[in-house]
């Protein structure tokens, strides 16, 4: 789909970048991205892949609004209080960028969701903003067996970690490598322990550049952790290694 | 010698802990590492001892029976999992 005489306005920074470009905003304008979790990660995600004209945004979170949410899920307002997520970040997403199509599933995420829109082929990425290792574990698993990008972060306190990976081109190492399946939620969660906004924004804009490398063809950290130390302004890079005895992405594939 | 890193909020408990300690055969695992201090540093060690603690070696990411070697930096990283 051709670009129109608003979309030259609206996008005329990335036009000008010679890495974007009328080709790059093409393929981020043709591009279907699930993001799942719409909470302190994922409403900055939504917000920045929305302005830059992702042209296919489906929302998923079962969550209704809750007055402790607002300290930093940045799309909700005091009055959404008791509302859905996903259909208030709908609504302030149309607003922002009416071009664009965003839907809401308003449940767990689950296998169907995963597997992409009805009579589509699957996502051109997923970003898992959710708040547990179940989760996380049921979306990778989907994502590598769909070769579908997978942009995976999550923060509690003041630290933030992002890891992701491009499944279209490696089939070795994956979540599950770096985070055993069977393992357990440890102790520590933003709702016993707090979470600290600006470090979800921080990681939630890495998560959208990641997919905006994604989407343009130039994303090269496939199993590249990164873990942000927001109380000390420390990073930290490490890459991952293949575990090779992964229940997902080990024995069976070459 | 080895040098510790104990990132994030598991920095707040090491604080009073040698970053460098020297290369011994006995402790040539970071899980050696981590027995040894649980004998002084009872807090820390219940925090390493949590699912999803991740541990590198040299900005590689290894499981806790990883072979270590004289000058190598190991990195605790405590769980990151809410969002
Ligand atoms: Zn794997």
């Amino acid at each position: 789909m051709p670009l129109n005489d608003d979309d030259f306005m609206r996008y005329s920074r990335h036009l000008l970048m010679g890495d974007i470009g009328e080709a790059g905003q093409e393929k981020l304008t043709q591009a279907k991205v699930l993001i799942v979790g719409l909470g302190g990660l994922g409403c900055p995600v939504a917000l920045y892949l929305a302005a830059a004209g992702v042209g296919h945004i489906d929302l998923c979170d079962p969550d209704r609004v809750d007055k402790t949410n607002l300290q930093r899920q940045v799309l909700y307002r005091t009055e959404d209080c008791g509302e859905l997520k996903v259909a208030c970040a709908k609504d302030r997403l149309q607003a922002l960028n009416s071009g664009i199509t965003v839907n809401a599933l308003a449940r767990e995420v689950d296998v169907e969701i995963l597997a992409g829109p009805p009579l589509t082929e699957s996502y051109s990425a997923v970003i898992d903003c959710t708040d547990n290792v179940a989760a996380r574990q049921l979306i990778n698993t989907a994502c590598y067996q769909q070769k579908t990008p997978l942009i995976s972060a999550a923060a509690v306190g003041w630290e933030g970690q992002i890891v992701a990976f491009d499944f279209r081109h490696y089939r070795r190492l994956c979540f599950s490598c770096i985070i055993d399946y069977k393992s357990t939620e440890p102790m520590m969660n933003c709702a016993n322990s707090g979470v600290v906004g600006p470090v979800l924004g921080v990681m939630g804009s890495l998560q959208s550049t990641a997919v905006m490398r994604m989407l343009l063809g130039f994303f090269e950290q496939h199993g590249e952790l990164q873990r942000y130390d927001g109380k000390r302004g420390q990073w930290l890079t490490m890459q991952c290694a293949v575990d090779p005895r992964c229940p997902i992405c080990g024995p069976t594939d070459s | 010698m080895l040098n510790l890193l104990f990132f994030g909020r598991l920095g707040d408990l090491a604080s009073g802990i040698d970053k460098a300690i020297p290369y011994h055969i006995d402790l040539a695992t970071p899980l050696a590492i981590r027995n040894k201090l649980a004998e002084q540093h009872p807090l820390l060690t219940k925090e390493l001892s949590e699912p999803q603690v991740l541990v590198s070696v040299n900005k590689m990411i290894v499981k806790w029976d990883h072979p270590l070697f004289d000058g190598d930096e190991v990195a605790f990283l405590p769980p990151v999992t809410g969002g």
